[in-house]
């Protein structure tokens, strides 16, 4: 018979959960699911490395391991996927930079699905930091407890998806729409200002990682405008690339509200697991 | 400058928006995130202001290429 415990102390939850989560969360962001082994859910943590590190590696695969030759010779360094998405999967953006770096020292085309490949190994990285939230509060929730309320890692990562989503789902319906109004609203806008050239990563590296974050919009947006040829001055072109960055970078304060509400109410409403069935010797 | 009345909208809303999701952020209720809303977007001005006012002053002086 499940039980409602409600009203349960944040700290008294982090003294009775199943590990530490910071520990839980730092290991995932390391290796993909390692926090979940750590918190004795090893098939769950394997099923999400399986899942994180293959799409890292489809997109290894199919951009041929180029994404940060997209940056110019004076941006390159050894900490330069650090302000990139791809960080949020620590292992692979390790393994690539060793593996693949810059590139050969001679130019050479890029691959056909190279834009394609570069979006899989960003995403692998968000989603890994939405594992990594997961993680977090796993590690908080008692043994032999689950929480009613969605994971605050599903949360944060519908909020990436669709801005504003996050906090729709929490009933927080009035603060999705004006988070979706002014992180989709200032994306638009810079596209229009930029006239589309925001909308490509060999571009703009930098300030497409940004504008990756605003999830589902700048993805439209790139798949129906982006890549453009640029045969003409483009006079408002700053103000459009910083607009679509910023807005994707606000998304992030979007997520931790979402996060922290969504942790908070996900340790008031825990429940016992239902008592496994024991079989009856005949 | 000709344009400096498109550059200082653009200003003003990439500011609303920042300041907007700020007050989001650090109010859970709505209501008083709005309330706090003008006082906030006129302290971002006032320190974008006196931050752009130290950057003139620096390329005027000691920052200079003439």
């Amino acid at each position: 018979m499940a039980s409602e415990i409600g009203r349960t102390n944040g700290a008294s939850a982090a003294r009775s959960g199943r590990g530490d989560p910071n520990v839980a969360a730092i290991l995932t962001w390391v290796i993909p699911g390692a926090g979940h082994v750590y918190l004795g859910a090893p098939i769950f943590g394997i099923v999400a490395f399986l899942c994180v590190t293959g799409l890292y590696l489809l997109g290894i695969r199919l951009s041929d391991g180029m994404a940060f030759e997209f940056l110019q010779t004076d941006l390159r360094s050894m900490i330069a996927p650090v302000l990139a998405p791809e960080v949020g999967n620590l292992s692979a953006v390790v393994w690539h930079m060793k593996s693949y770096g810059f590139g050969l020292p001679f130019p050479r085309p890029w691959p056909e699905h190279i834009d394609l490949g570069t979006f899989l190994t960003a995403c692998s990285g968000l989603l890994n930091a939405c594992l990594a939230c997961k993680a977090h509060f796993d590690a908080r929730v008692p043994a032999g407890m689950h929480s009613t309320k969605p994971s605050p890692g599903l949360l944060v990562l519908a909020g990436w998806i669709v801005p504003g989503l996050g906090h729709w789902l929490q009933g927080r319906r009035l603060r999705g729409v004006i988070v979706f109004a002014i992180v989709a609203g200032f994306v638009i806008l810079g596209t229009i200002l930029a006239d589309g050239a925001n909308l490509d990563r060999e571009r703009h590296f930098y300030y497409w990682s940004g504008q990756f974050l605003a999830g589902a919009p700048s993805w439209i947006l790139e798949a129906l405008h982006g890549h453009a040829f640029v045969n003409a001055d483009i006079p408002y072109v700053d103000a459009g690339l910083a607009f679509g960055a910023v807005g994707g970078l606000l998304n992030i304060l979007a997520w931790l509200d979402v996060f922290s509400v969504a942790e908070r109410e996900g340790l008031e409403h825990l429940v016992e697991d239902p008592a496994p069935v024991r079989e009856v010797a005949a | 400058m000709n344009d400096l009345g498109v550059h200082s909208a653009l200003f003003a809303l990439i500011g609303l928006g920042i300041v907007a999701m700020a007050a989001f952020y650090t109010e859970s209720d709505n209501a008083a995130a709005f309330r706090g809303l003008p006082r906030r977007f006129g302290m971002f001005c006032l320190g974008c202001g006196i931050l752009a006012l130290l950057l003139i002053v620096a390329e005027r002086t000691v920052a200079s290429i003439h």
